[in-house]
């Protein structure tokens, strides 16, 4: 049904696609697998020729044996939706906010003069008739991403090319949108192009699995052959780097000691108006302890490490850092902030994109005023996240640097003021699978080293059973289950623990 | 892009020659040629080889009244767009940063400036403040900021809902250092771009002030030549090089600042 012949794509000298050749039958699912650029969106758009005017494209793209490069304009707007659909990246971002969802499930229906009902579409992607009436933003990020798949269906198109649909979601709502494409693929013998950079999604959902490195697809098999003997050392290096719960391989923190504790949360409210965004939380850190604090998206884990930093007064309860309450306002609680510091999930944002990698670390110096020479001071900590040589990098600017270097720059800035306790907010939920396992192997370096402590904040189960050493499961603003890394992953005894580890998709 | 900077360098070409003739025309025209009591020319003289410009109803020349008129014009633009900017940008950081009550009582006034008609505000402070220099930079200045501190605000506040000031706040950065270091960085380019078209209309409203009578009648500038044009029937006397020289100064600097500024505003915009 869609070949793909030697496509190249080049944007000016750059190639970015690289002699790729694909094939996929009706009722064939593919999975196409790879890092943020490697080229596997580009593969995607070039099928319904939607990159922008500068690419250049060689090769043949061949849908249903017609070449989509020579189809003529009105050819290829019928074939658009109709023979061939995408459910876009980020939900979110990708459906119109002033627009009712049914208008716009049925917005190429009316293009392309298909008969059908938003109601059976919506039946199809199992979400209730009347949330046609919705708008995007009353829904969640889950129920948006199947409208986006209902969206895709309107046409009744034989081809769906899903990119990174389940990305922004968290573990349980993934499983919900991956089982709906599942049933969708078998039901109505779609083909279906899956493009994800992570291997466990594809391996849940793909019979076949094809990897991209720079461009290139260097490896093309069934899914179970191409994970369990990966023949490209790039392919086992992505399969490497997501971590199997109860694989002892795959858990990297010493085996944890008993430390007096570090940091105390006891009975800590916080309210938001009427809502309780976190519910009577007791939570001890340890001194030189990995503490992972796992849950869904507005379980209130966020807002907690907030509240934790000083960030948010608490409605009631009390936090106590070192035997003493930490401060609400004023010169103490400045002085506190320099011992606990806070690692953001997307580096990207969180650094000021007009300041250098110098002042960006030094930001904390300035601030406290930390007597000393400024300069050694912040090349000390841009080594001790492994930036070597430090002077390679101090004069860039952010843009100029790689994801896991601009998280490596956050976690100097953190470094520099050597604070006793990290507060990790999905530390590597933004990066590539090859650069996540070394954040979470730097994570472990500066326990062992500097002894420093962290609390880590995720929804990726995976991660805590890598890093931590305890682990704490919240749920609708309480903390429903806590214990050992161990005892809580492998012998859960909280229903929604157990629900949450039977989502987490097998590779 | 390349099209913007081409006109933006025409419209900086433009400034430099007005801001030119600004400066040296008060150096170079002597007092007598400009004082209605010791010119000797004939009024009302068409263009010609003597007078470029031909003459206005007492003799003087059109075309050293307009060149004299270039600096108080630019003059006035320049401050007073200053002060709304200024004002602007302060009211707009604070209002952004602090939130809560401040942010609503900063908010009430901006509106209240913004919904009254500021030529009839600055037209009312102009009758009632002593006649001079300083009411007008100062009238046009109050009336002109609110429509400034409401982009600031906005700015000011996505910039604020960035991770990285919520960072800088985790280090233990105060409101100086948030306001310092972040947010004035990221609105100073945007500052800079309204700064230039708010210059643009401050001239435009010196020329209304003035035109109207309102303006420092010991100053000679573009609005006050029209002034005078419309007052002494230059429309019946056909004098068109009475009327047309001041009107086409007006209209050219303020399009060299609106293109300066829209050049400026293709520079700093971060490309995606």
């Amino acid at each position: 049904m869609l070949e793909l012949r030697n496509l190249s794509v080049h944007y000016g000298h750059k190639r970015v696609v690289d002699d790729v050749n694909l094939t996929l039958a009706p009722g064939q699912t593919l999975g196409l697998a790879g890092e943020s650029g490697s080229g596997k969106s580009t593969v995607a758009m070039s099928v319904l020729r939607l990159l922008p005017r500068t690419a250049r494209v060689e090769g043949e793209i061949l849908l249903d044996g017609e070449d989509v490069a020579t189809m003529s304009w009105g050819r290829l707007r019928a074939v658009r939706w109709a023979g061939a659909s995408i459910v876009f990246q980020g939900a979110m971002h990708s459906l119109n906010p002033v627009q009712r969802v049914g208008d716009q499930i049925a917005e190429p229906m009316r293009l392309h003069g298909t008969r059908g009902s938003v109601r059976e579409l919506l039946h199809r992607v199992e979400l209730p008739p009347e949330k046609a009436r919705a708008y995007p933003h009353e829904l969640s990020g889950g129920q948006k991403q199947r409208v986006m798949i209902a969206m895709a269906l309107a046409c009744g198109p034989r081809l769906v090319i899903a990119d990174e649909p389940t990305t922004a979601l968290d573990v349980v709502v993934q499983a919900q949108v991956l089982a709906v494409l599942k049933r969708l693929v078998a039901e109505q013998d779609l083909g279906l192009m899956m493009i994800s950079h992570d291997l466990s999604v594809l391996a849940e959902t793909c019979d076949e699995l094809a990897v991209m490195h720079r461009g290139e697809l260097v490896e093309r098999g069934r899914t179970r052959e191409v994970i369990a003997n990966p023949r490209h050392p790039h392919t086992a290096a992505l399969t490497a780097a997501f971590p199997v719960i109860g694989d002892p391989a795959h858990r990297w923190a010493e085996p944890g000691r008993t430390a007096e504790p570090l940091l105390e949360v006891r009975d800590l409210t916080v309210d938001y108006g009427r809502t309780r965004a976190v519910d009577a939380v007791d939570l001890t850190v340890g001194r030189g302890e990995i503490v992972a604090l796992v849950g869904q998206s507005g379980s209130g884990k966020t807002t907690l490490a907030r509240t934790i930093m000083g960030l948010r007064k608490p409605s009631s309860g009390r936090v106590i850092f070192d035997g003493a309450e930490v401060p609400r306002s004023g010169k103490a609680l400045k002085a506190f902030r320099r011992q606990v510091q806070l690692v953001l999930q997307d580096p990207a944002s969180a650094l000021n994109p007009r300041h250098t990698v110098r002042a960006a670390v030094a930001e904390g110096l300035r601030v406290h005023d930390v007597p000393g020479d400024e300069q050694s001071q912040v090349t000390a900590a841009v080594e001790h996240a492994e930036l070597r040589p430090a002077s390679l990098y101090l004069d860039s600017l952010p843009h100029e640097l790689s994801g896991g270097q601009q998280q490596r720059v956050v976690i100097a800035g953190a470094l520099v003021l050597q604070p006793r306790l990290l507060v990790a907010d999905e530390p590597v939920a933004s990066l590539d699978a090859s650069v996540r396992g070394e954040i979470v192997a730097l994570l472990l370096r500066l326990r062992r080293e500097l002894g420093l402590a962290s609390l880590i904040i995720t929804h990726d189960l995976g991660l805590a059973w890598q890093i931590a050493d305890r682990v704490a499961v919240m749920h609708q603003g309480k903390i429903v289950e806590q214990g050992s890394v161990e005892q809580v992953l492998l012998n859960p005894s909280h229903d929604y623990t157990r629900a949450l580890l039977r989502a987490v998709p097998q590779v | 892009m390349s099209r913007f900077n081409r006109s933006g360098v025409a419209g900086a070409a433009i400034l430099a020659v007005a801001a030119l003739v600004a400066v040296i025309a008060p150096l170079v025209i002597s007092a007598d040629e400009l004082d209605v009591t010791r010119v000797t020319a004939a009024p009302w003289q068409s263009p010609g080889a003597e007078f470029w410009l031909g003459t206005d109803h007492t003799g003087r020349s059109v075309a050293l009244l307009v060149a004299q008129g270039a600096g108080t014009s630019l003059f006035v633009g320049l401050t007073a767009a200053v002060l709304a900017v200024g004002i602007g940008t302060l009211v707009g950081i604070v209002s952004g940063h602090f939130g809560g009550l401040v942010a609503g009582a900063l908010l009430r006034v901006t509106d209240f400036f913004l919904v009254l008609p500021a030529l009839v505000l600055a037209i009312a402070l102009s009758t009632v403040l002593p006649r001079g220099l300083g009411t007008i930079v100062l009238a046009i200045g109050l009336t002109s900021w609110p429509s400034t501190a409401r982009m600031v605000r906005a700015q000011t506040l996505t910039i604020e809902a960035r991770p990285f000031v919520e960072r800088a706040r985790a280090l233990g950065g105060g409101h100086v250092h948030v306001i310092g270091r972040h947010v004035l960085p990221s609105v100073v380019p945007l500052v800079l771009v309204n700064a230039t078209l708010a210059v643009a209309t401050a001239i435009v409203a010196e020329s209304t002030l003035a035109f109207l009578g309102l303006g420092d009648p010991t100053r000679i500038s573009w609005g006050a030549m029209l002034h005078q044009a419309q007052l002494h029937g230059a429309v019946p006397q056909r004098a068109w090089w009475f009327l047309l020289p001041p009107g086409v100064a007006i209209v050219v600097v303020v399009l060299a600042f609106t293109l300066v500024g829209r050049a400026l505003e293709a520079v700093v915009t971060p490309k995606r």
